[in-house]
Order: structure tokens, then C-alpha cells, then sequence
């Protein structure tokens, strides 16, 4: 039955005769693989094809101006029949709705932003970038290369015959290898890439206020909605069970980032009480430096302090706070941080 | 509705072995965000600047910040000397006694930055007559108290200036 449509479709559409008349190979190759075959597997395919469906009629294509029916509309259309709408599930790449990526604004997961150009932000790239490239920079003249830098890994000493085609010696303390230094241009200054916020709550297992409590500072304190982290193994000391929430954390990425940092050396590091500075040993050794605030500290941040009897003063918790640099070493973070005012006491480590 | 939930929970499979290919749909939640203020921040030397915070107050006021700071601030001289009274227990001193034992330790201060500036030309006989002037002086402050009073009053005086001055240099350092 289709195949006796065919000729009757090809004949209402004066687009389609005029390309059949213009490709004849094409077509003719085309019905070679398609007509063929259907007519022996007519009882097992559906002989239906789109190339089959007939175009819209002459009466449809007179009847259609959007522009005329737009016109004798009323009311406005509602918006659902126009704006694209999310769809709230991911249901795989194969699914025909998919949602738009993160970063399209009306993703669901879209976050807006940024507000606010950040002072600390500001001042970093008119000032700060440009010390600190100057203060890390090493200068070759031209014509001379660095000197070689030594091996990564050490070489077995040969003392034993069993050392022959051994893999080499991973560095002293440990199999890690630290990154490495590349010299410093105006490409790769160090700069804050990230800050972490988190808090071990010790009491979440018993009464689990004192975790809302820590998430609702957390908040309160970084402009950013705190997650809660469950326990990855149970361990009986610090009476945790596998699971269980024991702790909230959050992470700092650009205007929040900055706007956290100039907060706490700007305000909150002046008003602690004797306070030294951050030791010089902290740090990860590839440019990571963190510190801690006490329950007393944590209070005396300016969103805390101004609605201090919000909270239950003894579920205050102790926050620990990672700043990320892109520095690959820790002197280099710590030169940074302490051009943005964090203060290092002590001897420097690495 | 009790009789088939025992039931369904007997024929699920174990959720460790699937026993074929599924993929559940995902909720795409939205992000939660905590509303932000504009807020003024004035620092203790009067400049300001703005930043988003979650505290409604549309000014803050530091009074102690790192302008005000001897950590930040570590060659000046206005920090330095300003005197750290928290408790309030050098004014309640001041009030019963006066201050008389400022003036008294102002001067040997004095006489100590005098004494290191003459270290050079050398003057073997001032730390020994130090002492003397010291006690002339305390006598004279406490002239209004008992004889018996006096020499408790000056060990006293003596013992606790030299405490608080040791004390305030290891807290400065």
C-alpha cells in the first residue's frame, strides 16, 4: 500500500520533484537499498518511512499565518507555551529531554553571580599581582639557561646486585612526589583559588543540633549554604558510625572566596586575644595553608556577633579554614597571603 | 496496603547484585542561597568599603581591626605605648593610688633610653645610684602614708612596676 502511495506524494510536492529531478543518482541509489529490501521483508518491517509521509496539503499551507492568529489573540500567551522549561530529573544522555548545562541561566543548578567586584579582588590585581611577580620572579640574561635542575627521583647507590633495573627511589618521606616550581611569569602568579570552610562537629552523633547549629554559622558566616559530610569508616574513638553525619563544609570559590578573607584578616584575626598569627609551619607543601578558629573566634564574626543570641553559645562550633592558592609551594602561598594580611609567625617551613 | 508491603519487600532483589540495567532518574535540585546584604564596612581609621554579607546591618563598625592592631602595625610608635587595660585593673589601681606610679615609671623608661644612648661614653656609677633615686622617689610619693606602711609600700611598688614592665614587653614581642 505504501509503495502505491509513493508516486502520488512525489507529484503533490513540487519541492521534492524539483530535487529528485536535480539528484537522480542520488535517489536512484536510495531506492535501490530501501525499496528493495522492503518489498522481501515486507512481512517483517514496517514499510512506513518518513521519506513517505505526504507534506502539508494546499488548503493547511493557505490556512497557516502565525502572524494573523498571534494577531487575533486576545490575551497573551502563558508562558509555559513559549519558554523552555528544565526538566527536573536527569534521566541519562539518551533521554530526549535533557537538561541545559549548569551554567545556562535557566538551568535549575544556575547560580548567579557575581554581584560585587570584591576590594581584596580589586586590590590583588592592581597591586599585589605585580609585587608579588616581581618578588618571585628570577631573572636569566639572555643568552644563559637555568641550571639543571636535580633528579625527582634518587637512584639506587649500587651497594647490592639486586638494584640492577630497579624502578627508581621515590623521594625521602613518602612516595609523593611534590610539584614542581615552574619559574614565575605574568602568566602564572599565585592567586586564592579556593578556600575551604569545614567543621568536625563531635556531638552530631548524640544530639544532632549542634550540627544544624554548625551549619547555620557556617552559612552565616561564608554567604554559602554549608553540606554535610557523613563518616567514611566507623571509628569507635571519636564515636562515629559509617554514615552518620559528623561534619559540615563549605567551599569558597571567587567573590564568596574574597569577600570570607579580607573579613577574617581585615576583622576577625585583630580581635583575638594575644594572637601571634598563623604558625609558619602550616601547610600542605604545595600551597595550601590552613589554620583554625576557636568556638570563642568563630563568635566574634560580624554576622555571628550581631545576632549572637541566635544560637545556643555552647554549640558554637570551631571551624578549620583551608585557603588553596595556585602556588606550588608553600612559600609562595604564604608570600601571598601575607601580602593580603594574614599574619605568619614562627619559623617557615619548606 | 500491610499485607503487600512485607510481600514487595520480600521479591526486591538485593541491592549489591542488580539483576539488570536501570538508571534512575536524577533530581536536579536548585542551590540553595543564603540572601546577601550590601554592608559598609568601616574600619577603626575611618576608611570603608563594601562587601555582600548575610548580616542585615547596613553598617558595621570595627573598633579593632588591623589598623589598630600592633601585629599589623609593628613600627608604630602609638601602638606601641598604648597601654592594654581590658579588666579595667590599672584604672581601679590608679583610683586608690593615684598616678604617680605612671609618672615614676615614665621616668625610668626615660632614664633607661638615657642610659643606652650613654652606654657609649661610659658611666660606671649610674647603676649604682640608681637605686638611691628610685627609693627617694617612691618616699616621696607615699609621704602620706605611715612609716610603717612605707617600706611595704615601696617593695611593693617596686616589685609590681618591674613585674607589669616585663610582662608588657613579652606580651608586645
Amino acid at each position: 500500500m505504501a509503495s502505491q502511495r509513493v508516486p502520488s506524494v512525489f507529484q503533490s510536492l513540487p519541492l521534492r520533484k524539483r530535487d529528485f529531478h536535480n539528484f537522480p543518482c542520488l535517489c536512484s541509489c536510495r531506492k535501490a537499498s530501501t525499496f528493495n529490501g522492503m518489498t522481501e521483508l515486507s512481512e517483517d518491517v514496517d514499510p512506513s518511512s518518513s521519506m513517505q509521509i505526504p507534506g502539508p496539503s494546499e488548503e493547511h499551507l493557505a490556512s497557516f499565518d502565525p502572524i494573523a492568529r498571534s494577531k487575533r489573540r486576545k490575551r497573551p500567551l502563558p508562558s509555559s507555551r513559549y519558554k523552555f522549561r528544565p526538566p527536573k530529573y536527569y534521566r541519562g544522555p539518551l533521554h530526549p529531554h535533557q537538561p541545559p548545562p549548569p551554567t545556562a541561566p535557566e538551568s535549575r543548578e544556575f547560580i548567579p553571580g557575581p554581584f560585587s567586584l570584591p576590594r581584596l579582588q580589586q586590590t590583588y590585581h592592581s597591586t599585589f599581582a605585580s609585587d608579588l611577580l616581581t618578588l618571585m620572579y628570577t631573572h636569566h640574561p639572555p643568552g644563559t639557561l637555568p641550571g639543571p635542575s636535580g633528579p625527582r627521583l634518587r637512584s639506587w647507590d649500587g651497594s647490592s646486585p639486586y638494584h640492577k633495573n630497579r624502578p627508581l627511589r621515590p623521594p625521602r618521606g613518602g612516595p609523593a612526589l611534590p610539584l614542581l616550581r615552574r619559574p614565575i611569569t605574568f602568566r602564572n602568579i599565585p592567586r586564592l583559588e579556593k578556600i575551604h570552610v569545614h567543621s568536625f562537629v563531635k556531638e552530631a552523633g548524640s544530639d544532632s543540633a549542634h550540627l544544624h547549629v554548625a551549619g547555620m554559622i557556617m552559612q552565616a558566616i561564608t554567604n554559602v549554604r554549608a553540606t554535610v559530610f557523613r563518616a567514611k569508616h566507623t571509628i569507635a574513638n571519636f564515636n562515629l558510625r559509617k554514615g552518620s553525619p559528623c561534619s559540615v563544609g563549605v567551599e569558597l570559590r571567587g567573590e564568596d572566596m574574597y569577600n570570607f578573607l579580607a573579613k577574617v584578616t581585615e576583622v576577625v584575626m585583630p580581635r583575638i586575644k594575644d594572637y601571634q598569627g598563623i604558625s609558619g609551619k602550616s601547610g600542605d607543601s604545595n600551597g595550601d595553608i590552613g589554620w583554625g578558629f576557636g568556638p570563642d573566634t568563630v563568635g566574634t564574626f560580624p554576622e555571628v556577633e550581631i545576632n549572637y543570641d541566635a544560637y545556643p553559645s555552647k554549640m558554637i562550633p570551631a571551624v578549620h579554614i583551608v585557603v588553596c592558592t595556585t602556588a606550588t609551594n608553600d612559600k609562595d602561598a604564604r608570600l601571598l597571603l601575607s601580602s593580603m594580611g594574614v599574619p605568619f609567625y614562627g619559623k617557615h617551613m619548606n | 496496603m500491610p499485607l503487600i508491603a512485607p510481600l514487595r519487600r520480600a521479591c526486591l532483589p538485593s541491592p549489591s547484585i542488580p539483576q539488570r540495567q536501570c538508571r534512575h532518574a536524577t533530581v536536579l535540585r536548585r542551590p540553595k542561597r543564603p540572601y546577601t546584604f550590601t554592608q559598609l564596612v568601616t574600619l577603626s581609621d575611618g576608611s570603608t568599603y563594601t562587601h555582600r554579607t548575610t548580616s542585615p546591618a547596613p553598617v558595621y563598625t570595627s573598633t579593632k581591626d588591623t589598623r589598630n592592631t600592633l601585629l599589623w602595625n609593628p613600627s608604630s610608635q602609638k601602638l606601641l605605648t598604648a597601654e592594654v587595660d581590658e579588666a579595667g585593673k590599672l584604672r581601679a589601681f590608679r583610683d586608690k593610688f593615684g598616678r604617680g606610679w605612671d609618672a615614676r615609671r615614665m621616668e625610668e623608661k626615660d632614664a633607661e633610653e638615657g642610659k643606652e644612648e650613654e652606654e657609649e661614653p661610659g658611666e660606671p656609677g649610674e647603676p649604682g645610684k640608681e637605686p638611691e633615686e628610685r627609693e627617694d622617689n617612691l618616699m616621696d610619693l607615699i609621704s602620706g602614708f605611715g612609716l610603717e606602711a612605707e617600706g611595704k609600700g615601696e617593695a611593693r611598688g617596686v616589685r609590681e612596676g618591674k613585674g607589669k614592665s616585663g610582662k608588657r614587653k613579652g606580651g608586645e614581642r
